[in-house]
């Protein structure tokens, strides 16, 4: 009897603890979500309504101050603001600038990542662990003092067209075009896309590579159908990480990048300062917003597949 | 022991209770404190700081001047709704003058207060015309855009805004102006070839209000403009992205001419960035547009009078002396003759009575982004 009751007893404190537990846990979690929610989520909600036109309350003042306002014109408000960005001339080439500079930088810093990541793992030693640490630079040197010193180097008068325009080789002015967009991207984010990339390479055993050798598989055919399968969740994840990034940059375009057409977050700059537009530069934002949750969908798929691998679901 | 950490703590609190009323007295008191706003760029910030307050707490020495500095007016947005919001909600701005681009933004939206001469008596030396286009706007200097260029390459610079035009398309590659919504310089050379193909009366309806119909207008100035891309540096339709890349490109010789503020050459020749070789001149027919800058003084300010002080002040001989033969180089609002002669020689190359006004802000952004749909890589 004593002994039943004993273990009643530790049982119920197993219960009160973890429920403790949980509540700290509850509270641990909470200044994060209150942050959040408050400084991030009801600013998004509030735009959202201004974009459509609602104009009262917190969207007040910033209707008395903007230019090009559209106020509602039915209960659920107005297509106006949506109608201007899309009839716009500019907005075209501004998308597919920001589409082609977000996927072309990203294939690649994904085909550099996976290169010093294959040379490390298949060759290793110094040189590659010398290599891997020398591409990890870039992470500490901040974006602005990096397209900086890429705009002084293929400006023109930089150090490209000077060094070579001594051998009479007359280098093209690079800057303030978009491969120049893509070279600052390139360079921002290819550190942590080689850390992702190298750290998932680096797991597969040996074994696998081994057996896959001895089977008589080249190489090519080791990276394509043993590592690039097996590392595939962290590719996926760098992959996204970086287009998300790319998609929404603004100092790399704007310093390196042409005046007209441009990245959409430069554009989103401009018109809401320079062309005092606010309600179209939120139209812009939720479009690149929208865009951005595509890629989102990516990284989930490809979280739900690593969870399943392991068993977590 | 208790009772007495509790007596202990009452105290405490009453006394921390006590002083802040006493400091919250004192702050009410002190309206003896004037919070001037300034959105410019460093040498703006330089005449405040270094001349203008200096000689100003020497003359009132019960007045204490404190600064916000914003670089570039990046800010100039949010300091706006800051100021309108406090308005709506009548809640004390934290500002008493304010010296920025958007001052006659804030006066057309009704939250400056209107100077009248019985309040500001310095103000009857100013222009009726400039000061009309202030809207509430205060003039307190003047600086003018100016065509800068290289004398060893170009012995006989443009006349008018026709031959400088001319000179473009005879010399690729060597001008440049930087993009309008970048810098005021780039802006100017924008408006005034735009300003070519309209009246007198339109230009001058543009420039106090706010006018969608005019600015179809602006389509033969934005071809022609077009029509220079592949005339001017950079020669695919790009350009510098604001008033010190242009400056850059005309002092390291990447360019031969180029639009800059006079103010911002005169600084840049005194500090030696800016080779003795490179001159400026003005054009005509129309001349590049300058103008004054304004002090707005909001009507929820705490201290009208120390604002009212401070800017009357600024419009005496003596403070305008120190806007033109201090660091600025600007120009004067007050007549020439009111000034000490030897700073008024240094200015003599430039004509103040011909500053042709910039469009009001909103035509202004309207032409900023007119000029990004028509213009650059097109």
């Amino acid at each position: 009897m004593a002994s039943v009751k004993s273990e009643a007893k530790a049982e119920n404190l197993e219960v009160k603890s973890t429920s403790r537990s949980s509540v700290l846990g509850f509270f641990m979690a909470a200044p994060p979500m209150l942050l959040v929610v408050c400084f991030v989520g009801i600013p998004i909600l509030i735009a959202f309504t201004f974009s459509f036109g609602f104009t009262s309350g917190p969207n007040r003042v910033v209707s008395i101050i903007g230019q090009e306002i559209h106020k509602k014109d039915h209960w659920w408000g107005t297509f106006g603001a949506y109608k201007d960005v899309f009839k716009d001339s500019r907005f075209p080439g501004d998308l597919r600038t920001t589409i082609i500079v977000s996927f072309l930088s990203t294939f690649l810093t994904l085909l550099m990542a996976l290169g010093i990541g294959l040379y490390q793992r298949i060759m290793g030693g110094r040189i590659a662990a010398i290599m891997t640490t020398l591409c990890l630079v870039p992470l500490f040197v901040p974006v602005v003092i990096s397209s900086w010193a890429i705009h002084t180097f293929y400006a023109g008068d930089g150090f490209m067209r000077s060094l070579l325009s001594h051998f009479g080789i007359n280098f093209p002015t690079v800057t303030s075009t978009v491969s120049a967009i893509v070279i600052g991207s390139v360079w921002t984010s290819l550190p942590f896309a080689i850390l992702m990339v190298t750290s998932g390479l680096q797991s597969i055993p040996d074994a696998l590579i081994e057996t896959a050798q001895d089977a008589g598989a080249g190489f090519f055919r080791i990276v394509r159908t043993v590592l690039i399968p097996l590392a595939i969740t962290p590719i996926v994840i760098a992959g996204t990480f970086t287009a998300i990034g790319i998609m929404g940059s603004f100092t790399i375009p704007l310093f390196l990048g042409p005046n007209q057409p441009t990245m959409l977050g430069v554009e989103i700059s401009n018109f809401f300062g320079a062309y005092n537009r606010p309600q179209q530069s939120i139209v812009m934002a939720f479009i690149v917003f929208t865009a951005a949750s595509g890629i989102a969908l990516i990284y989930i798929w490809a979280n739900v597949k690593s969870a399943k691998q392991s068993g977590r679901i | 022991m208790f009772k007495n950490k509790f007596a202990k703590a009452l105290v405490a609190a009453a006394v921390s209770v006590l002083a802040l009323g006493a400091t919250a007295q004192t702050s009410h008191a002190a309206s003896s404190t004037v919070q001037v706003y300034i959105s410019a760029d460093t040498n703006i910030q330089d005449l405040w700081v270094k001349q203008l307050i200096p000689a100003f707490t020497a003359a009132y020495p019960q007045y204490k001047v404190t600064v916000t500095f914003d670089l570039h007016g990046d800010h100039d947005a949010q300091e706006t709704a800051k100021i309108t919001a406090a308005a709506v909600l009548h809640k004390d701005p934290q500002v008493d003058v304010i010296d920025g681009g958007f001052v006659q933004q804030l006066g057309s939206a009704g939250l400056l207060w209107r100077p009248t001469a019985g309040l500001l008596p310095n103000i009857k030396n100013v222009s009726k015309s400039v000061l009309a286009a202030g809207k509430g706007g205060i003039p307190y200097r003047g600086s003018s855009v100016l065509l800068a260029y290289n004398s060893d390459h170009v012995k006989t610079p443009p006349k008018t805004l026709d031959d400088l035009l001319a000179w473009i398309k005879a010399n690729p590659g060597k001008f440049t102006y930087n993009v309008p919504s970048g810098g005021g310089s780039g802006y100017a050379f924008v408006q005034t070839v735009v300003d070519k193909y309209l009246s007198a009366a339109d230009r001058n309806t543009l420039a106090l209000t706010a006018n969608k119909d005019l600015q179809s207008k602006w389509a033969q100035g934005l071809e022609t403009l077009r029509g220079l891309n592949k005339y001017t540096y950079g020669q695919n339709g790009t350009y510098p992205a604001n008033n010190a890349e242009t400056l850059k490109d005309l002092s390291t010789g990447l360019v031969d001419m180029g639009t800059v503020w006079s103010d911002q050459f005169a600084s840049a020749q005194k500090a030696g960035t800016m080779p003795t070789n490179i001159k400026v001149v003005q054009i005509a027919n129309p001349p590049l547009t300058g103008g004054a800058s304004y002090l707005g003084i909001p009507s929820s300010s705490n201290n009208k009078t120390g604002a009212r002080l401070l800017t009357n002040w600024v419009l005496s001989p003596a403070a305008q002396n120190l806007i033109v033969a201090g660091t600025l180089s600007g120009l004067p609002v007050i007549p020439v003759t009111m000034l000490d002669p030897t700073a008024a020689a240094s200015f003599a190359s430039v004509d103040i009575s011909n500053l042709r006004p910039t469009y009001l802000s909103a035509n202004g952004n309207d032409l900023k982004s007119a000029w990004a749909s028509a213009v650059p890589g097109k």
